[in-house]
């Protein structure tokens, strides 16, 4: 096997090794509340994998995850932390659903357009005030952000209760926005999916912002390998003061990073707001920014990672479901066991690039013949 | 003149140093960690392990008692399950963060991610919910003897948590340890320059799992604060980010114990306002985050100012290959 | 007379490396004990191996005639085994006294005794006359004074052997003749010094004996007094060695760079340079002599763009860039060999072919549009590996996995890329060893007879003298003094490089 299939190889499996060690921690919380690892595991597997509806649950629920992931690693490329793409996905959201109830008579394709333009520009402008606070004054944008999630939380309550709450509701425990007219609703999947033979329920969400999750990576990751844009980036991540010498601007490229990694943001909630509810309501799902960094960072930051790793926890939540109802097992231990990837894999990719990097350099040395050149080096000088 | 005087009425000071506590110790946690030179983002999860674990304890401890026991046993043994929780959940950063060497900011987000499904999980476990404990008695309040008989004085000099002072007594000890002991010094030394201090046989690794689990011990006792005394019980998710405005209360204090405490006030009192309602024609949710936007201010407004320790967040590799 | 300290057939092994093969090195107590030998020979690897930072693979250590496991500094320390370090081991927010004390500090019960710390270093500097103020911190001392402190704190440790790494390199020639008599007066009070070094005047102006390192091994131990320069360098490189380069008469041209009363800000608000102006012509090279911290690196930066001139004016080729940022003045064809080219100069991470283009990658040539052409990139840095002879497996070999001369070479074969008109040279052979600094240096001698004008910035006066037409001498932010090539020695520029003397008139 060849130095460079050995390394390839490596990187493959260090995700699947660091799953595993997760899964291995959770048996043992499994074990610790006295049920069966292998049959709680079997149950997942059966559950969420051998049913269409499974199926179309888990790739339902992948869609906002692979926005909030690539939301997430959008900003990671430039070296900069968005974690507030879960403020900023709630903001856009609203966004969205606002151009849907109030904006009435227009036609499909110019409403959902709009409605969807709407979310990413909430997001981009929830992202622009931390990013900006950042390059001109300096504040943290990790503190920020996350200040800015809960502002978001208050802003969109407001908006949502006592200014755009359905008239038709009050008096009714319920806290929604008026429904939305068909022309802000995205078109479901289901249709096609039948017609090429795949048999998925008639009642699956699933809807065209799945297709949309997969392109928009495909082009991230294009323009971010090939074009000249793409390779600012990565010398800005890699090493700021020399892309800065070269005459990049930092700032520049951590300001488009960050607002569209916002823009990304806010297509989190599209496919639950605008394929599922038709309407904004107050339990509208939360937690799927911070879901979005786990998938960032199994996904190493990589676009097209993106789309298995969100794979893996739209699975991971619809395994808990299984669970929780087949096995009487909490569901929570699902999310333990996020987590647990999450530390396992950040660990088994910092060994791997520490070991990566060795190797370059024995081969380096001994494709140019004895290992003199790279003393300097060990040296300290 | 109705606004001025809701502004710094007695009721609300008093308020605001309640609501002091918790953020001030998590952030003289904070201290000790940055000073060291680890970034522990991870002290908001480190918070709610202390809110579960100091209500849980708390709680098996007053069953376990027969009724005329010691009252203040039960909260005692709370609090310091909620040091150990955090001592032992930040353990879990050091160990990515000093000995992996893994980013100190994914680590700690990702402890962030883990406590919130731990507690739930151990919640279910223990009281068959998922998002609250039964509620709990703290400790009997002080009052101070003069002031609580002057009305005027009475919100602040009665109903005073135990706890406060033990907080304030720890600001001077943070600073007492830091300046004056063999150990402050070493620990600011590895947060300044690991690689010096590790050339003059100062153990950098050790030094700075100190500082990580005493930042986790601060923030479980600051968790194990807002569940046992300010909550009188654990509830999902009351923490409300105060470990990320320690952080920022930290660094408005320019990384000292005495500057956090004024910091932490500062935020202290923002918390304790939109608790109020304060008839401003503002509408309530935003007062509710008051304290987040205070804290986004304070950071675009003052931290260049401030001078972090050199080696802060910076992982520290002893032979370079 | 029975060695202090023997090494024998010491090995270390770094990740495809040997950086110490079978070394052996005895030292007679109360010797001045120079370690010589290039970049790379391996000194400082065997002299943090003896202070307890590495651990040898294989050999022993006898101290005192003691087998001795050295497993850490620590250890060393109670041995009585100090080191001076070549980049100081020191906490600039920290005091003097905190600096000495640090790691074995007085003290009651975990209770700092900083009353006893300063008494103990006020004694020491007496007994050495080491001048330097206990309670400075050490962020405001000037190199020589920093580096009093770090031998103070050897001695403070009760030290009886002092390791010396590259003391010399930061220091003017009045600081290293300082350095020189203190060496002398801690010999007299019966210490034995390691000094290593490669530069042979001191060496052999200091050394009681001289031994001498290549590429891991030792080549064999002299007496100073017995020992030719010549000679040494011989047993340095195992060549007879160049020492000169020769220089092509050029006549100057046009002024490409100029400088009117550049004025450029500090790391702390405070103006690092202060009022300089100065002009090359292309065909010529103007060097920059001074002590490191006296506004040079902050002229470099603001030469290029990188640091905003706060008054005066910058001009290339007769047109004004004061203010045009890093990307304008490139473009005006300003090339930039920078100071730390792991900091500024390369991405490290990044592959060959990357970093050759770092800077030029908004070209035409290299692309379509938005994206980058590949196939021409690849065409471009073919041909830069190839004419600089820059040693790498492929094009896709990450930069960080080159030797330190290849990764220079990487930096110069990209910012000769397309015929610049300025190139700014700040200390361009810093780190490297002797082949690929002769070969920078050829490389700035041809960019001079092709017609460039050259600024070149280097701590290492042989290096300035040798190669710039003209030398202006800089002390806290100012030009001091001015010479063409060939009519001042060291010792002069060395007085003004220090403050001793000014100039009446500057030019």
């Amino acid at each position: 096997m060849s130095a460079g299939l050995r390394l390839s190889l490596l990187q493959v499996f260090t995700p699947l090794l660091a799953i595993l060690f997760a899964a291995l921690v959770a048996a043992g919380i499994i074990l610790a509340i006295g049920e069966s690892p292998l049959q709680v595991y079997a149950i997942m597997a059966r559950f969420s994998l051998t049913r269409i509806d499974s199926l179309a649950v888990i790739f339902l629920r992948a869609t906002p995850l692979i926005f909030a992931g690539l939301a997430v690693a959008l900003a990671f490329r430039a070296n900069v932390w968005n974690i507030g793409v879960e403020g900023q996905y709630y903001v856009g959201a609203f966004a969205a659903a606002w151009v849907g109830f109030s904006v009435t008579g227009l036609p499909a394709v110019i409403h959902l357009p709009l409605a969807v333009l709407a979310g990413m520009a909430a997001g981009a402008l929830w992202a622009f005030v931390p990013i900006v606070l950042k390059l001109r004054r300096g504040a943290h944008e990790v503190i920020t952000t996350i200040m800015m999630n809960h502002i978001a939380g208050a802003v969109v309550l407001y908006l949502l209760a006592d200014v755009f709450r359905d008239p038709t509701q009050i008096g009714t425990p319920r806290v929604r926005t008026p429904l939305f007219p068909d022309s802000a609703r995205v078109p479901l999947l289901g249709p096609m999916l039948r017609w090429i033979g795949v048999d998925i329920p008639a009642h699956s969400a699933l809807n065209w912002f799945l297709v949309l999750g997969v392109v928009v990576c495909a082009v991230a990751a294009y323009v971010l390998a090939r074009s000249r844009f793409g390779y600012e980036v990565r010398a800005v991540a890699l090493n700021p003061s020399a892309a800065e010498a070269a005459g990049i601007s930092l700032d520049r490229i951590r300001f488009i990073m960050f607002t569209t990694s916002g823009a990304v943001a806010g297509l989190v909630g599209l496919s639950d707001i605008l394929g599922f509810f038709g309407y904004f309501d107050i339990d509208f799902p939360k937690g799927l920014g911070f879901v979005g960094i786990s998938v960032a960072l199994l996904a190493r930051n990589n676009p097209l990672g993106i789309i298995p790793a969100a794979l893996l926890f739209g699975f991971l939540e619809r395994g808990a479901q299984g669970v929780q109802v087949f096995a009487g097992v909490p569901r929570e231990v699902i999310t333990i066991l996020q987590a647990v990837i999450i530390l396992t894999i950040v660990v088994a990719y910092e060994l791997l690039t520490r070991y990566v990097r060795v190797q370059r350099k024995r081969e380096a040395e001994r494709a140019l013949g004895g290992p003199a050149v790279a003393i300097a080096t060990a040296d300290g000088g | 003149m109705d606004l001025l005087i809701s502004l710094v009425n007695v009721a609300l000071l008093a308020s605001a140093v309640r609501l002091t506590v918790p953020i001030l110790l998590t952030a003289l946690g904070a201290v000790y960690t940055e000073r060291g030179g680890v970034f522990n983002i991870g002290l908001e999860g480190t918070m709610i392990m202390g809110t579960f674990f100091g209500a849980a304890v708390t709680h098996v401890v007053t069953q376990a008692l027969p009724a005329p026991a010691v009252p203040a046993l039960a909260p005692v043994a709370g609090m310091l399950a909620a040091m150990a929780a955090g001592v032992l959940f930040s353990l879990i950063h050091a160990v990515m963060s000093v000995t992996f060497r893994v980013d100190q900011l994914i680590s700690g987000v990702a402890l962030n991610l883990l406590a919130v499904g731990l507690a739930r999980f151990l919640n279910i476990l223990f009281f068959g919910v998922a998002t609250q404990s039964p509620s709990i008695r703290g400790f009997a309040p002080l009052s101070v003897p003069v002031m609580r008989d002057i009305p005027a004085l009475a919100p602040v000099a009665t109903g005073i948590s135990p706890m406060i002072p033990v907080a304030l007594a720890l600001v001077a000890l943070g600073h007492w340890v830091l300046v004056r002991t063999v150990f402050g010094l070493r620990l600011r030394s590895v947060g300044e320059n690991p690689h010096a201090a590790d050339t003059l046989g100062v153990n950098v690794v050790l030094l700075r799992y100190i500082g990580v689990l005493i930042s986790g011990a601060m923030a479980g006792l600051a968790g194990g604060y807002l569940a046992i005394e300010q909550g009188r019980g654990y509830l999902e998710g009351m923490t409300q980010g105060r470990g990320f405005i320690a952080l920022a209360a930290m660094i408005f204090g320019n990384w000292w114990p005495v500057g956090a405490l004024g910091a932490s006030a500062l935020f202290g009192y923002f918390d304790a306002l939109s608790l109020r309602v304060v008839h401003t024609g503002v509408p309530y949710q935003f007062i509710t985050v008051l304290p987040h936007i205070a804290t986004i201010l304070v950071l675009a407004g003052f931290v260049r100012r401030a001078t972090p320790p050199a080696a802060d967040g910076i992982p520290y590799t002893k032979e370079e290959g | 007379m029975a060695s202090v300290v023997e090494l024998s057939g010491i090995t270390k092994r770094f990740p495809g490396v040997v950086a110490n093969d079978r070394i052996s090195l005895a030292i007679a107590p109360g010797e001045i004990h120079a370690l010589v030998g290039e970049n790379g020979a391996g000194k400082s690897t065997l002299m943090k191996i003896l202070y307890g930072l590495y651990q040898p693979d294989e050999g022993s250590i006898a101290i005192r005639g003691r087998q001795i496991d050295l497993d850490s500094p620590r250890t060393a320390i109670g041995l009585g085994i100090g080191m001076v370090h070549q980049h100081f081991m020191l906490i600039p927010r920290f005091t003097v006294a905190e600096n000495v004390i640090l790691g074995s500090e007085p003290a009651r019960a975990g209770r700092l005794d900083l009353a006893r710390a300063r008494r103990r270093v006020v004694e020491l500097v007496d007994q050495y006359g080491l001048a330097v103020d206990p309670d400075a911190e050490v962020s405001v001392l000037s190199v020589g004074e920093q580096q009093r402190v770090e031998i103070i704190k050897v001695l403070y440790r009760g030290a009886e052997v002092l390791i010396l790494d590259e003391p010399t390199a930061v220091l003017t020639p009045q600081e290293v003749d300082d350095l020189f008599a203190n060496l002398r007066r801690l010999r007299g009070e019966g210490k034995t010094i390691v000094f290593i070094s490669h530069i042979l005047e001191e060496v052999l102006a200091i050394a009681d004996r001289i031994t001498v390192l290549r590429a891991g091994h030792t080549v064999g131990t002299l007496r100073a007094a017995e020992a030719t320069k010549a000679q040494i360098a011989e047993m340095m490189v195992g060549r007879p060695v160049l020492m000169e380069l020769p220089v092509a008469d050029v006549t100057p041209g046009e002024v490409q760079l100029q400088v009117e009363d550049a004025v450029v800000m500090g790391g702390r608000g405070r103006p690092a340079v202060r009022g300089v102006s100065f002009a090359v012509r292309s065909g010529e090279i103007y060097g920059i002599a001074g002590v490191e911290g006296n506004g040079q690196a902050e002229l470099v930066e603001a030469l290029v763009g990188l640091r905003p001139l706060a008054s005066g004016h910058l001009r290339v080729a007769a047109q004004d860039v004061t203010g045009a940022g890093v990307r304008g003045i490139r473009l005006l064809g300003v090339a930039h060999i920078p100071e730390d080219r792991h900091r500024r100069g390369l991405v490290l991470p990044m592959e060959v072919w990357e970093n050759l283009i770092l800077g030029h990658h908004a070209r035409a040539e290299f692309g379509r549009g938005a994206f980058l052409d590949r196939a021409s990139i690849a065409r471009f840095a073919e041909d830069r590996v190839s004419r600089f002879d820059v040693r790498t497996p492929s094009l896709r070999t990450p930069v960080l996995a080159l030797s330190g001369g290849n990764q220079q070479k990487v930096v110069v074969a990209r910012e000769f890329g397309f015929t610049p008109r300025v190139l700014v040279a700040a200390q361009p052979t810093r780190g490297l060893d002797i082949g690929a600094t002769e070969f920078v240096r050829r490389q700035i001698l041809e960019a001079r007879a092709e017609g460039m004008a050259v600024l070149l910035v280097s701590a290492m006066l042989d290096e300035i003298l040798s190669l710039a037409d003209r030398v202006g001498v800089i002390h806290a932010g100012r030009i001091v003094a001015e010479f063409a090539r060939g009519t001042s020695s060291p010792r002069e520029i060395g007085l003004y490089m220090t403050g001793t003397r000014r100039a009446e008139t500057p030019a």
